[in-house]
């Protein structure tokens, strides 16, 4: 019976109408037209290739071969990148040139996620806002975005705002605050990483793994005795202790900056410095250094010379000014120019880490009449951005090719972003927020309780395609000339002539870019797939 | 129990309320005064303003004209008094509007913890109770989307319920309901109503309505045109839209 049942109507399906061999035909096909246009593609490119010739793979041997077409990469870039994560000089080769333009692509695409995240967010709600203004501005701000070219805005927010900004000559902090706005980028206070920081960046961690074992060994000790112990207070005394201890452990071991004095300063150590100072100036105490006259203040200064923009000066002049001693700075560009200035006599101090000191120690003319006296190091300095009437210096400085286009992108996919966060909201039905009104729950809690968290599931999917999309166009900073992995290529395949491999290499990357991107939301994502009928 | 319970308190006082959507005026002076206790059931035929009304009392609308006072506190745009009152007024509609995001537990300790600032223990123990109470306690760690309809409108009683409201207010609670599972949530707003919570209640149960309501309103073109006690109501109406009414409903 139950056999009769499941085989009848098996019998007389035409295949044409199989499902089954329908899928597998619909298959082969598939493959047969992507293997075609594979082999179209191939050959072009090989073509291509044969008609830019042998010389485009050479080896370090001298012989040609296709695995040796990235061998020029490992010679001398030669050309100057303006901005760059880390230390890059023009005789660093290809490859190094390449990574450099990869960390500004990555910084400026990662940031700006992170800033559309956010005005997204906020105009999408804004939209939707009972306030008739707010809803206005935004919705205007959302067309007018959304209407025009990304490209046209880069234009316009480079040319036509940011170096529009006064000059540097006519800088002047914005607000009263340590900042300075002008053509020449933004600065503003930051805080500087000394070696230190890498020690107690792990007394950090100790103290976040310290709370968490007190955490769960409290909550235990609540199940068996049924008494509620304030877990926050005693993880959180327990993570500070660890943390300021770590502070001054990490500040009292490591043991790299140091200052080139001459023999003759008796300065050997900082905290000389005040008595040298009260020889200097006749006085009993330092803090009495008003009843000079400014000129005689301007004569007993402590000359300091440092390397423009790096961390030993903030290090240096906290412990100076904590003395009390009145001091001048002058900053350099490269460790030589300091050194003839010392030689010069124009400098008393020369502060930076001790092995710059040492390497310049060796070129004077009599290197054991001068000394390299070791200086404490916080594990992190907070530098203040400072303008001397010539220049700004300290603190972070964003140029404005990096401003420009991490704005322009922000501001343009922050209002793609906002339709899609409206839409989202808009998708929870009314009922979810009568019943979080009805229940006492407020306007934001509302939002960021009940709305937001189902918004998600219809904001999410589009969201990666806007970040993808934001992560490639930053390749329009060539447009400003910020000097991306798509501007450092550009240069790299001028000069070299191997535009096939810069193109390869590029569409490589940025495809693992967006893998990567893809593959960490989408796992997101699928985390947050509600259980619903 | 305690001295502040007085039998005879006012809790709900609403004086010629009106209430406009746009041009249209969909409450025309409606006024009702709820005691303490008291189980009111609203009738009417459909658009005559019973869901506006009712929703009108925790501000889900806002009423153009005319006064409400909630025991004691005046509605107006004063948000402070606005989430005072919905504190005290609990509400469950006929869709449910569970979270679906969230499990039944989750669900029902959302409001304590973030409104009434309980710790999550307590709201947790306090939200077995009330899902013990409704008969559902196996259910608590689904998402609402797994569970029956009967069972959803169980759960959003006991969501309510576990903001401990002096006031409920039900919108046609079982109209969205399969014929099986009206009972389970009727039986549930009869004790309720035994236990003396006030309850105002938009429904079509007549059976309900005779049972257990202290009083009945009919409503028709955003008015109240006639309340009585159940009995009175049903054999001697009086109001010829009323008689009209209830010869239509009771006829099938
Ligand atoms: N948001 C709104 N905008 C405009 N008109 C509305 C709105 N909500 C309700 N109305 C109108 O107000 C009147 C009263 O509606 P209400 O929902 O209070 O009726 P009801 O008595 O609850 O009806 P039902 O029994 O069908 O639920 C109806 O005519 C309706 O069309
Ligand atoms: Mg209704």
């Amino acid at each position: 019976m139950a056999q009769n049942i499941s085989a009848a109507p098996e019998q007389n399906i035409p295949f044409w109408r199989d499902e089954r061999v329908l899928g597998v035909f619909a298959q082969i096909g598939f493959i047969i037209v992507v293997i075609l246009g594979a082999k179209l593609l191939g050959t072009n490119f090989a073509s291509n290739v044969n008609k830019l010739g042998e010389s485009q793979f050479i080896c370090r041997d001298g012989s040609f071969s296709y695995r040796c077409a990235y061998d020029f990469m490992g010679s001398e870039a030669g050309f100057d990148i303006s901005d760059t994560a880390l230390d890059y000089v023009n005789t660093d080769s290809y490859w190094y040139a390449f990574y450099m333009g990869l960390l500004n692509s990555l910084k400026v695409g990662l940031l700006g996620v992170i800033l559309t995240t956010f005005v997204g967010l906020f105009v999408g709600i804004a939209r939707l806002s009972s306030n008739w203004l707010v809803s206005k501005i935004a919705l205007w701000y959302i067309e007018l975005m959304r209407n025009t070219p990304l490209l046209l805005q880069l234009f316009f927010i480079y040319f036509g705002v940011l170096l529009a900004l006064p000059l540097i000559q006519d800088a002047s902090p914005v607000l009263g605050l340590p900042i300075f706005l002008t053509n020449r980028g933004l600065s503003i206070p930051a805080p500087k990483f000394m070696s230190a920081a890498a020690i107690w960046v792990a007394f950090l961690i100790l103290g976040i793994i310290q709370f968490q074992v007190t955490w769960i060994l409290l909550a235990r000790q609540e199940e068996q005795t049924g008494r509620a112990t304030n877990r926050w207070a005693r993880g959180l005394i327990g993570f500070f202790i660890i943390v300021i201890a770590g502070w001054f452990i990490s500040s009292s071991v490591s043991d790299t900056q140091g200052l080139l004095t001459s023999k003759a300063s008796r300065i050997r150590d900082v905290g000389d410095i005040e008595k040298v100072m009260l020889n200097r100036t006749n006085l009993d105490y330092l803090d009495e250094i008003d009843t000079l006259s400014p000129e005689e203040v301007d004569a007993a200064a402590l000359k300091i010379c440092v390397l423009r923009d790096s961390a030993s000066e903030p290090n240096l002049i906290r412990q100076i000014e904590r003395i009390g001693a009145p001091y001048t700075v002058r900053r350099f560009d490269r460790p030589d120019q300091v050194t003839a200035a010392y030689v010069e006599g124009d400098c008393e101090l020369f502060a930076a880490s001790k092995a710059i000191l040492a390497a310049e120690r060796a070129t004077l003319e009599n290197p054991s009449a001068h000394l390299i006296v070791p200086v404490k190091e916080s594990p992190i300095v907070w530098s203040v951005p400072r303008y001397d009437g010539t220049n700004i210096f300290g603190g972070s400085k964003l140029l404005p090719e990096f401003t420009a286009l991490l704005i322009g992108l922000t501001i343009f996919y922050g209002a793609t972003l906002a339709e899609i966060v409206r839409a989202g909201i808009l998708s929870v039905s009314k009922g979810q927020s009568e019943a979080a009104r009805a229940l006492g729950l407020s306007e934001s809690q509302r939002l960021r309780l009940v709305v937001l968290p189902q918004a998600l599931k219809v904001i999410i999917p589009p969201l990666i395609g806007i970040f993808l999309s934001l992560m490639k166009d930053t390749s329009l900073g060539l447009a400003v000339g910020y000097p991306d992995m798509y501007q450092v290529t550009f240069t790299t395949m001028n000069q070299s002539g191997r535009a096939v491999q810069g193109i390869l290499l590029l569409m490589v990357v940025y495809l693992t870019i967006s893998l990567i991107f893809s593959i960490v939301l989408n796992w997101y994502n699928s985390r947050n797939v509600l259980v619903e009928r | 129990m305690t001295m502040n319970v007085n039998a005879n308190e006012d809790v709900i006082v609403c004086k010629d309320v009106h209430l406009w959507y746009g041009e249209f005026e969909a409450l025309r002076g409606v006024s009702l005064t709820v005691k303490r206790g008291d189980v009111i059931v609203i009738l009417g035929p459909s658009g005559s303003g019973k869901s506006t009304f009712i929703r009108s009392i925790n501000r889900l609308e806002e009423h153009g004209a005319g006064e409400i006072v909630v025991k004691g506190i005046p509605l107006t745009h004063d948000v402070r008094d606005i989430a005072e009152i919905r504190r005290e007024v609990g509400m469950v509609f006929q869709q449910f509007n569970l979270f679906p995001h969230l499990t039944v537990m989750e669900n029902i300790t959302l409001a304590p913890i973030n409104v009434r600032k309980w710790s999550r223990e307590k709201a947790e123990e306090t939200a077995m109770k009330w899902l013990t109470r409704v008969g559902i306690p196996e259910q608590a760690h689904k998402y609402p989307g797994q569970l029956s309809g009967g069972q959803q409108q169980r759960v959003a009683i006991a969501r309510t319920l576990a903001m401990e409201p002096e006031v409920l207010l039900f919108d046609e609670p079982t109209s969205a309901l399969d014929p099986e599972m009206v009972k389970e949530v009727l039986d549930v707003m009869s004790d309720l109503a035994k236990e003396g919570y006030t309850i105002l209640a938009v429904t079509h149960e007549m059976g309900f309505a005779r049972g257990v309501a202290d009083r009945i309103v009919f409503m028709d073109y955003g008015e109240i045109l006639e309340s009585d006690h159940p009995d009175e109501f049903f054999d001697n109406p009086k109001h010829p839209r009323l008689k009209l009414f209830l010869s239509q409903i009771l006829h099938h």
